[in-house]
């Protein structure tokens, strides 16, 4: 026998309220391991960024136009190493209501600024001869079983294809993976050439320029170069790290990390209380007990590390039980999950964050009753009975 | 003084207070225990022999005066020293015999062998004794609700006496018992007494526990009243 | 001994002023039920006040066409040609100027959203007088219309509260365009409040629109036009749009948010299991205190049925403490809280937190729910609590 025979011993002496309180703290991690999972996924594309990569836009608004010749304008400039021009191309399969995020764009360039997007050489090079090829992300293909070869009616809920109808026959060429596991591959990229030359619109235009730069060092440089440039035409812009412009449009959406951080905290400080009440009782009830040991020679200390150590250990029972369980959830989630909300993966650092809160919430529901049992005074205690 | 003398106390006064008033319970208390004795302590309750009990025992301390085991003092002691010097010198036996109810008997007894540097091997050899000397070597394994409360008290002299300290100290330890099963653990106490040399102090409210004592000495308002002629 | 009834009494009484006894235990359950209702209502206020903001925007009366597939008015095309055969259609009301049609633009720019100081897109509306007059509730609030062929734009009560730099008489920068803003409107606290509106025909040169729109809005007399009007767009080959009630249009707009009232259900659902599991404790914990009183009250012929409801009225009362604790906390904090998001038009939608009465008794339910389930295990106990126990020792 030893001291952890003992903390294992009062700890488990009330099976029903050992199971109880474990599954409340188990919930408090269930629900910390989740909803921090989310987060993170939603912001992915702010994580996952390239430091030297930069965004350029209309200045109006993103979704408003830029003129094709700005390309090769600002691929002129100083520091720039490639640009990809992008459109939005507004892409649903069948229905409007299956949206798929689609773009068109310049292959060539396309893969360049986008190390990330990973594929085969052979994908590679039949996607660029094909100018109907489209690359699909390996998250689209999971969901509506495409194959490379497979033709596909890719309909708009934006343009209207000149030949008549809102769609388009696009083949797969290639099926692209992330080179990280949080990076998304819900979408899909297709020829911008084939685009305007089969839209009824019309025009010299592209939706946005997506650019590297030799030097994240130069980013700033360069966008203010640019948008100098740029500042007396009639489309004026705004250029802005990825990073920065997958900020904004994230928080578009509202405070999600405010929203975030209510649920875990409420979650936390009710489960605080639920536990903390509950140890308080626990080491009242066994006030005769901590008497009798102190009697017997263990030392205030050697008492007070007992019954710390016995709630961290509850605290950790519960705790790895609910970030095992928001672990299956969130791997049993992230296939279902993965056209809409991609990168679901639940991280080490919200694992060892967790970890750390299962400590605190140890300490915190074990300091009081710990003191508690410090301070008993042998002579009270037993005259109180 | 000479080494045959335990425990010295000299002008031991105590007091506490309770609210406004201050309570007296020694007023210069003298009292010598020698080794080897078997004193049993009396007296209607608030006349201080719980108190006694207590200060000797090291888990309370006096107002003021000297408490001298084996010609030390104890009551200079830090509260973690005299946790030590408990381990090291007394067993105690309560009247509700006071063990942990999810431990088994076997458990119970080594609870204060876990303040010693015993192996393991010699823990399990040290319980086994003391659970023989009780007569409950084949309840080794049964928890305390499952013991009557002769038994429980028995296990709870076992673990007294496990760690082979010098010093018992007993609270009413016949208290909650019926009378043929405090006679048993009267002749068990008498037999450490006897066989093994430990000192007992027994503090009692039933004179035919008392009897079991080599003496008996009578408190009454912090003061003992009749002397015996022995001490 | 008394009827039934006057035992329960008895016992519930006594339980209940015995709470101050176990009054950490029982506060902990009150919070942990007031948090749970409290971030229930937080969800559904949010969702209440989104989707109130859109369904109300909506006419029965006006069908509005938009591109077939477009889903929303944002990705909608309707040339100048397609709107004059609309004007055709049956079931259009006629007024002394023809037609009560109004073709719109609907183009995003950025503005400075107040919470956040970050850029967020603020839809700008090309409209014209019909089209102003054809929203409910609408009124110039403060300044005047903007004229028609000008610079000038009117700007929604919503935006005006959200976002920075659009305050009457302020110009703003739309790339090369600055604007001025010659009025204020509200419509009802809907989500045309959300908007910036300018002169159509100047959108259109501005923003290289030629002569097509967005959508079309048409005035009907009653909603049961409509059928005439989709049977009219169906027959004609030319017209490739969508047509519905504009009611219906941001009906299904409101239902984006709804994913958040689930959000809330599941999470809240999740935390009360938790606090179930706390008031469970809090609960078992009162019968075991009170164990020799109730064997005492059984032994002097109390039935064990009035034990159990004793102990099941007990969870319940601290659980409607704390569910009334969490809407009054949640009815304070939340309710009218601005907030605005991205909604089906790519646009930000401002809208205001809604605690309405069918929302609270969604709480009081969850709140009676933890009540019960964490009074009922405890008070099969307390009802198989042997008597014996009253003559038992203290120890």
């Amino acid at each position: 026998m030893s001291d952890i025979y003992l903390i294992f011993k009062n700890l488990t002496r009330k099976p029903l309220r050992l199971f109880l309180t474990c599954f409340a703290i188990m919930v408090a991690f269930l629900i910390f391991g989740v909803v921090t999972t989310l987060k993170d996924a939603l912001n992915s594309g702010i994580e996952l960024s390239a430091d030297n990569r930069l965004v350029v836009v209309n200045s109006i608004n993103f979704t408003q136009p830029l003129p094709y010749a700005y390309v090769n304008k600002v691929k002129a400039i100083e520091g720039v190493k490639d640009v990809v021009h992008m459109n939005w191309f507004g892409g649903y399969y069948q229905e409007p209501a299956n949206q798929l995020v689609t773009m068109a764009v310049d292959p060539e360039n396309y893969l360049k600024v986008y190390e990330e997007v990973v594929l085969s050489d052979a994908e590679r090079d039949s996607w660029f001869r094909n100018q109907r090829g489209m690359l699909i992300g390996r998250a689209i293909a999971d969901a509506y079983g495409w194959k490379v070869g497979d033709i596909i009616p890719m309909s708009s809920n934006i343009f209207s294809n000149r030949e008549g109808g809102h769609t388009w026959e696009m083949e797969v060429s290639g099926i692209f993976d992330g080179r990280d596991e949080q990076f998304g591959t819900n979408f899909a990229v297709f020829h911008y050439k084939y685009f305007m030359e089969t839209q009824t619109f019309g025009g010299d235009w592209v939706g946005w320029l997506t650019l590297t730069t030799d030097d994240p060092a130069l980013n700033e440089q360069v966008a203010k170069t640019i948008d100098e440039e740029f500042a007396n035409s009639e489309a004026q812009t705004d250029t802005s790290t990825e990073k920065a412009f997958n900020k904004a449009f994230i928080e578009q959406i509202g405070n999600i990390g405010l929203m975030i951080f209510g649920i875990v905290f409420t979650a936390f400080f009710t489960i605080l209380l639920v536990v903390g009440n509950t140890m308080i009782l626990a080491v009242r009830e066994r006030t005769g007990e901590i008497a009798t040991l102190k009697t017997l020679g263990f030392t205030a200390k050697r008492i007070f590390t007992m019954i710390l150590a016995e709630s961290m250990l509850l605290a950790f029972i519960g705790g790895l039980a609910g970030l095992g369980l928001a672990y299956m959830i969130v791997e049993g989630a992230k296939a279902f999950l993965a056209q809409f909300l991609p990168g679901l993966v639940l991280s080490d650092t919200v694992a060892l964050q967790a970890v750390g809160f299962m400590a605190l919430l140890g300490l915190v529901t074990g300091l009081v009753p710990a003191i508690n049992a410090y301070k008993l005074n042998i002579v009270t205690a037993f005259s109180r009975r | 003084m000479t080494d045959n003398i335990l425990f010295d106390l000299k002008g031991v006064h105590k007091s506490f207070t309770r609210g406004k008033e201050t309570i007296k319970i020694f007023d210069g208390l003298d009292m010598q225990i020698k080794k080897g004795d078997f004193l049993a302590i009396m007296g209607p309750s608030g006349s201080g022999k719980t108190t006694l009990l207590n200060m000797l025992g090291g888990v309370d301390q006096p107002t003021s005066g000297e408490v001298l085991f084996d010609g030390s003092r104890v009551d200079t002691l830090s509260e973690g020293q005299l946790s030590k010097w408990r381990a090291n010198n007394i067993g105690f036996i309560f009247q509700f015999y006071n063990l942990m109810p999810m431990l088994s008997a076997a458990r119970n007894v080594e609870l204060p062998l876990l303040l010693t540097n015993l192996s393991k091997k010699d823990r399990k050899n040290s319980v086994e004794t003391a659970l023989k000397l009780v007569e409950l070597a084949d309840r080794a394994s049964h928890l305390p609700k499952e013991m009557s409360g002769g038994q429980q008290q028995r296990v709870a002299i076992a673990r007294a006496i496990v760690s082979d300290p010098k010093l018992l100290l007993c609270d009413e330890p016949t208290g909650d018992l019926d009378r043929h099963t405090a006679d048993e653990i009267l002749e068990m106490l008498q037999l450490l007494n006897e066989k093994f040399g430990k000192t007992i102090v027994m503090v009692t409210h039933d004179p035919s526990a008392a009897k079991y004592a080599k003496r008996t000495l009578h408190l009454d308002k912090g003061e003992f009243v009749e002397k015996d002629l022995a001490a | 001994m008394g009827s039934i009834f006057s035992q329960i009494s008895a016992v519930v009484a006594m339980n209940i002023r015995s709470l101050p006894q176990r009054f950490w235990m029982s506060l902990a359950m009150v919070i942990a039920s007031a948090v749970v209702v409290a971030i229930l209502l937080a969800f559904l206020a949010m969702a209440k006040g989104f989707s109130a903001t859109l369904d109300s925007a909506g006419s029965e009366n006006v069908a509005i066409f938009t591109r077939e597939g477009s889903a929303a008015e944002l990705n909608s095309v309707i040339s100048r040609d397609q709107v004059n055969i609309i004007e055709t259609a049956p079931g259009v009301v006629k007024d002394e100027n023809g037609p009560v049609i109004s073709p719109e633009l609907y183009v995003i720019v950025d503005g400075i959203k107040k919470s956040s100081q970050t850029e967020a897109n603020i839809p700008l509306r090309g409209i014209d007088e019909r089209g102003f007059a054809m929203r409910k509730n609408v009124q110039i609030t403060d300044g005047r219309m903007f004229t028609p062929g000008t610079n000038e734009m009117i700007v929604g009560a919503g935006i005006l509260r959200e976002f920075d730099g659009f305050a009457l008489g302020e110009e703003v920068r739309f790339g090369k365009v600055i604007w001025k803003v010659v009025g204020v409107f509200s419509t009802g606290g809907n989500v045309f409040e959300s908007e910036l509106w300018a002169d159509v025909k100047v959108l259109q040169s501005l923003y290289n629109r030629g002569s097509s729109y967005q959508t079309a809005r048409v005035q009907m007399s009653s909603p049961n036009d409509l059928e005439a009007v989709r049977k009219f767009v169906a027959d004609d080959p030319r017209l490739n749009l969508d047509v519905e009630t504009e009611e219906a249009y941001f009906k299904a707009q409101g239902k984006q948010l709804s994913y958040m009232a689930y959000f809330g259900w599941i999470i809240s659902s999740i935390m009360a299991l938790g606090a179930l599991a706390g008031a469970l404790n809090t609960m078992y914990t009162s019968v075991a205190e009170r164990a020799r009183e109730i064997a005492t009250l059984r032994a002097i012929g109390f039935s064990s049925l009035s034990a159990f409801v004793g102990t099941i009225v007990e969870a319940l009362v601290l659980a409607a403490i704390g569910g009334a604790f969490g809407s009054i906390v949640a009815f304070l904090l939340f309710d009218g809280l601005n907030a605005s998001t991205l909604g089906g038009s790519f646009t930000q939608v401002v809208f205001s937190f809604e605690m309405t009465g069918d929302l609270f008794i969604q709480g009081g339910i969850i709140a009676l729910m933890i009540g019960f389930l964490s009074g009922f295990f405890p008070a099969f106990r307390a009802a198989r609590l042997p008597v014996i126990v009253a003559f038992r020792n203290a120890a």
